[in-house]
């Protein structure tokens, strides 16, 4: 662990200059997360995903290749895109397949587990942190440790949940990856931006073929009973939002103090309400 | 195909048994447990347990008499270590009383149950999210016997995990409790009603921008607005028609049942009836209509006739947004029949 962690930043597009938001924590992006962990519409083609491996290349940083959760189409797009990277390359999984694939058919890629597959409550609507001992992140717990260490993951994702504390990213065995300043609480496979275009009878189905609107709008989610200091909530594509609370932003910053998160990753293009420029 | 069907109490155990179930599951959240830990969810519904050991061993024992199986479900998404001691116990005690079968989500509590060797067979829950070989593959790995398929795939997607993994059973959803997003991935709580009840039936207003900053046209609002006036109405569908029923009790809301004969054909061999919460009325109606097509499928066209005529609502069905597996009607181009 380093008292001052990485810096990521997630990116679906190439973008046209340089993408080195300096002034986090006094430091540089030194890697990029490209691709998407939301939906498998946004999986690169292997000509993007080559295009951002030689633009950052160029730049001097390191590339790890965000997925998604897939189904047996959205495996066969991964498996073109896998043999493209460079040797010991990341690639951030957020579905068990993936992860067994790459254990199995890539060995020489570094699988991430994504923060689909580092469960925890993130319920934005939370008046109290008591609330979130409903069911308590399982991450720390043996068996699924174990479950890691058997597909070779070791790295984690994590999401800063609402009404964090610096206690929950305490070290626990593997190096851990925070996502910052925006997280996710709900995902559907169903998305209903995506069934803009769609004939009425055909919206809101699985597999639906969308136009990837999600790249041209999202939402901000205002709510009758929300209190003063819910997280402002957004939707964009399948998946529903959170701004970090300067609370939560305060939770991970003593926790990176503390030599806890060895990498942070700042949301780009996709993760937010504007897209950044 | 079989049919697994929940129940909540020990009295809807012979009547779902006599009803047609081939198999039955409950949760069970017992005195130790609630002791532990208060406010914690043992499985992934709240409400609609069994309340002790006892209990579940009379399931067990009714279930048998009647020639049916039982299984128990743990299928939170995750726990943490100290939960998980207690539900390895849990486990082998549910093994000590003769049950049949866990229905489990968190990867790391199916590979220590596996790993105790109490002869139960292991079933993957929805809440696990396992859409293709692979994922269906690792959690073979770890000891799953049978993969319960989550909402929201095609027949087609569903066809080409159970070809790839044919010594798997496949379970898949056919009635109820109609999830808007992924319950894999859903990291949020059924709250009180007054705090708002499950996030995707809180009362969010949506205010949508375009990206480029641009103001939204007057033609993007108009689409906005129509596209999310079509979505409450699928989510109302998805809601049981605001949790109606016909006059003799058949629920509405999500519905698989005219695909019947199609998730046979992608090697689909139980059909799962959700809701362990419902009253007992709801869940012995539903298992009616299952078996009522289940018992027709020897002529797929008759048994989806059936079912497209069982709550006499066809404008229901020709709408689409009650049904599971849409593809099925629109790759048939199926007609509606009442």
């Amino acid at each position: 662990m380093t008292a001052k962690p990485d810096l990521a930043v997630a990116l679906s597009e190439v973008p046209e200059r340089r993408a080195a938001p300096a002034g986090f924590d006094g430091r540089l992006v030194t890697r990029v997360h490209f691709g998407n962990e939301f939906c498998d519409r946004l999986i690169p083609s292997p000509a993007r995903l080559q295009k951002a491996l030689d633009w950052a290349q160029s730049h001097g940083l390191t590339v790890s290749l965000a997925t998604p959760g897939v189904t047996e189409d959205g495996l066969a797009q991964l498996c073109k895109l896998f043999p493209l990277l460079p040797e010991k390359s990341e690639v951030i999984v957020n579905d068990w397949g993936t992860a067994r694939l790459l254990c199995a058919d890539f060995p020489t890629l570094e699988p991430v587990a994504g923060r689909q597959l580092c469960k925890m409550i993130k319920d934005p609507r939370l008046p109290s942190r008591s609330w979130r001992a409903v069911s308590p992140p399982g991450m720390r717990a043996g068996a699924f440790q174990a479950v890691l260490d058997r597909l070779g993951i070791r790295r984690l994702e994590a999401d800063v949940p609402p009404l964090a504390a610096p206690e929950d990213f305490a070290p626990l065995g593997k190096r851990l990856s925070v996502h910052a300043a925006i997280g996710y609480a709900t995902k559907g496979r169903v998305c209903k931006i995506g069934a803009l275009a769609r004939p009425r009878a055909e919206k809101f189905t699985a597999g639906l073929a969308c136009r990837r609107e999600c790249l041209t709008f999202a939402a901000a989610m205002d709510r009758r009973a929300a209190t003063a200091d819910e997280p402002p909530t957004f939707q964009r594509g399948n998946t529903v939002f959170y701004h970090h609370t300067p609370a939560m932003t305060e939770a991970l910053h003593q926790a990176t103090q503390r030599g806890w998160v060895d990498r942070i990753i700042i949301p780009g293009d996709w993760h937010g309400h504007h897209r950044a420029d | 195909m079989d049919i697994t069907a929940p129940i909540s109490a020990l009295a809807e155990i012979a009547p779902t048994a006599a009803g047609g179930a081939d198999e039955i599951y409950c949760g069970c959240i017992p005195e130790r447990w609630r002791s532990r830990f208060a406010a914690g969810a043992l499985s992934r519904r709240m409400m609609g347990n069994l309340t002790s050991l006892e209990d579940l061993g009379q399931a067990v024992e009714i279930a048998h008499d009647h020639g049916k199986r039982l299984s128990l479900t743990l299928n939170q998404q995750q726990y943490d270590s100290a939960q998980m001691a207690l539900i390895l116990e849990l486990a082998e005690q549910f093994a000590a009383l003769g049950g049949d079968a866990l229905i489990i989500a968190d990867p790391g509590l199916l590979a220590a149950i596996d790993a105790l060797g109490l002869g139960l067979r292991l079933h993957v829950s929805s809440v696990a999210g396992v859409r293709n070989s692979q994922a269906a593959k690792f959690h073979q790995d770890l000891g799953a016997h049978r993969i319960v398929f989550p909402r929201y795939l095609t027949l087609d997607e569903m066809a080409a995990v159970t070809a790839a993994v044919p010594e798997l059973e496949f379970e898949a959803f056919v009635l109820n409790d109609g999830c808007l997003f992924d319950e894999a991935v859903c990291h949020t709580l059924h709250l009180p009603a007054k705090m708002g009840g499950a996030i995707c039936m809180d009362s969010y207003a949506l205010h949508y921008d375009r990206d480029d900053g641009a103001a939204l046209s007057p033609e993007d609002a108009e689409r906005l607005a129509d596209n999310e006036k079509a979505y409450r109405r699928w989510a109302w569908h998805k809601f049981s028609c605001g949790f109606s029923t016909t006059e003799d009790g058949l629920p509405y809301g999500p519905c698989g049942l005219c695909a019947l004969s199609g998730l046979a054909r992608a090697g689909v061999t139980i059909a799962k009836i959700a809701g362990r919460e419902s009253p007992t009325g709801r869940k012995l109606k539903s298992l009616e209509m299952t078996v009522g097509v289940r018992d027709r499928l020897a002529e797929p066209a008759t048994a989806r006739r059936f079912a497209q005529a069982l709550r006499r609502r066809p404008d229901y069905c020709a709408e689409r947004y009650m049904c599971s597996y849409p593809d099925a009607l629109l790759a048939d181009d199926l007609e509606i029949t009442a």
